[in-house]
């Protein structure tokens, strides 16, 4: 049984100083189901990932705080431990290393720390991985690349999209969901609006 | 259930906005602590909490230190008595909290009046009614305190080594929940080291010093810990050879790298079963369960605490007597397991499903009905 009342906790510690730690939760789609969450860190400074925001998909099993949480990034990142394709995580403290006296927002922080300090021998990605070993200044060119890329929606942006959208003839609503859905991918948006 | 909260969370939210006031604060549920046990490394955690983290096919670890541990040690009662005078109402909503959740998982913590813990004669001819008794009990206990009108202050009484009776110095506690000031524990330390209040015999490494405890007595009693301090200087310049503290400390990194290794490859494993009087858990070579003990989680113990024979009430508060009569039980050994699940092809399954099962076994004929703890 989830322990309602240590996450609710949680989320408050966590967000009491979200503008100095740069981590925060949400719960998710503003559900109030408590073990369904959403994540987001702020790429730390003079990384690679400099300037991104950084949103993760966060389930926590019915064992909770005694078994890890599931992580998983949501926003695509090119990482040697995170997968560019699922987002998955390799990271001992989400697996075998986990302690019910860490939290959710220290396992953000570990997030974080990983993205400043890669782990390339014990890979999650191993192209990524290997353009790491090989190829540094080509990694780090990709690694700004895809945050410049998937990691930037300031919410000026996701206004003007969700501007253009409304005036090719979509309902505000449909196209604020489906841009959030898709995470700020316009083209991703349209194709989706148009099927659906 | 973690919905269940609807729409009431966000306002829960902002109500428990100032738990972090807590100066003993539980590191697993992150509330006040409730019904404390210090591990063997000097961290402290709720019972309950200790309990749910621990493992059971292998060593458990410290959740702040990852130090490994072996026996459940048995509730801190100078910390509880001290907590429920620190934080009066807090306790209370604890207490509260804690018995609905016992009661609805029908099984319970040790429960405490005055300063000793329920001896069994004293429920024995209750046991029908049991929760209805404990529950009663423990509000004795809160109305005597408070009656006392010493709830409001700590005093100097409140915090005292078990052995020189003075104010505790560096306090270190014994698996069975009593509190020593390090020095004394050191000096009574032989071969086996025997609890001076309860005969028990504390199994393990020598324990580290509670340092949340201590810098909370430094800070309650700045005076008398001073001088504490100033004459444990002057002892530990006077005996420079038998310096307890460093051997002590020693002793403790030494054994640490052996205990990595000792639980692996063991056949004698009792799956998810732990010993009732020194906390073993899991329980390692002979199991003996008793076969009187009505309480679903069941009453065992190890071999060797079968052969000193148990004074103490269960872990769970067992109404466990000494005519009570044992049987040899091997149905829990990891051994079988691994042959049956191995067999079957499914260990992975299988293991994740035991995986709740409790400490104290018991319940053989359906391991899995504490699925939902």
């Amino acid at each position: 049984m989830l322990d309602v009342s240590r996450v609710q906790k949680e989320l408050v510690e966590c967000n009491r100083d979200k503008q100095i730690s740069g981590v925060s939760i949400l719960l998710h789609d503003g559900s109030h189901d408590l073990s369904h969450l959403t994540g987001s860190i702020s790429g730390p400074v003079s990384s690679p990932y400099e300037g991104g925001t950084f949103t993760i998909d966060i389930r926590l099993p019915s064992g909770y705080p005694f078994e890890p949480p599931k992580m998983q990034f949501v926003t695509k990142v090119w990482h040697p431990n995170i997968s560019s394709q699922n987002g998955a995580i390799c990271l001992d403290i989400l697996k075998d290393q986990w302690s019910p006296a860490l939290t959710l927002k220290t396992a953000l922080l570990s997030l974080q720390a990983l993205l400043s300090a890669p782990a390339p021998d014990d890979p999650q990605d191993a192209v990524v991985a290997q353009q790491y070993l090989r190829d540094y200044p080509k990694f780090v060119s990709t690694a700004r690349h895809w945050t410049e890329a998937f990691a930037k929606i300031t919410s000026l942006g996701i206004e003007e999209k969700v501007q253009r959208l409304v005036e090719m003839g979509f309902p505000e609503d449909l196209v604020r969901s489906t841009l959030k859905s898709v995470n700020g991918d316009e083209n991703l948006a349209l194709e989706k609006l148009c099927s659906g | 259930m973690a919905n269940a909260g609807g729409d009431k969370v966000s306002d829960e939210i902002h109500l428990k906005d100032d738990y972090s006031t807590y100066l003993f604060q539980c590191c697993v549920c992150l509330d006040l602590l409730y019904k404390p046990i210090v591990l063997p490394c000097g961290h402290i955690s709720c019972f309950w909490c200790v309990h749910q983290a621990m493992q059971g096919v292998q060593e458990s670890h410290c959740a702040v230190c990852r130090q490994p541990y072996y026996h459940f040690p048995s509730i801190c009662q100078l910390l509880h008595l001290l907590l429920l005078k620190l934080e009066p109402v807090a306790s209370m909503r604890r207490d509260r909290e804690v018995m609905e959740e016992e009661k609805n998982r029908r099984i319970q913590s040790p429960q405490f009046v005055g300063q000793v813990a329920l001896p069994n004669s004293e429920t024995e001819n209750s046991s029908s009614t049991n929760e209805g008794i404990t529950s009663t009990d423990l509000q004795l206990v809160t109305e005597n305190s408070s009656a006392h009108g010493l709830s409001k202050k700590i005093t100097l009484d409140d915090a005292l080594c078990c052995l020189c009776n003075e104010l505790l110095y560096l306090p270190s506690v014994l698996n069975c929940g009593h509190v020593y000031c390090e020095a004394c524990m050191a000096s009574m330390a032989g071969e086996k080291m025997e609890c001076k209040v309860c005969g028990v015999l504390h199994p393990g490494q020598f324990p580290n010093v509670c340092l949340d405890l201590d810098h909370f007595l430094e800070e309650t009693f700045p005076e008398e810990y001073a001088s504490r301090r100033q004459t444990a200087l002057v002892k530990k310049s006077q005996h420079q050879n038998g310096d307890a503290s460093s051997s002590a400390q020693g002793d403790c990194t030494s054994k640490k790298k052996v205990d990595a290794s000792r639980f692996l490859d063991d056949e004698s494993i009792h799956f998810g079963v732990g010993c009732d009087n020194c906390g073993l858990y899991p329980i390692k070579g002979k199991r003996y369960k008793c076969m009187d003990c009505k309480e679903k989680i069941g009453f065992d113990l190890c071999e060797s605490c079968y052969s000193t024979k148990s004074k103490l009430p269960g872990r769970f508060n067992q109404q466990h007597t000494s005519d009570h009569r044992f049987k040899l039980d091997d149905s829990q050994l990891l051994s079988r397991f691994l042959i049956q699940t191995a067999a079957a092809g499914n260990f992975e399954e299988e293991l994740d499903e035991e995986e709740n099962v409790d400490q104290d076994g018991g319940n053989d004929e359906n391991p899995n009905q504490f699925e939902d703890i």
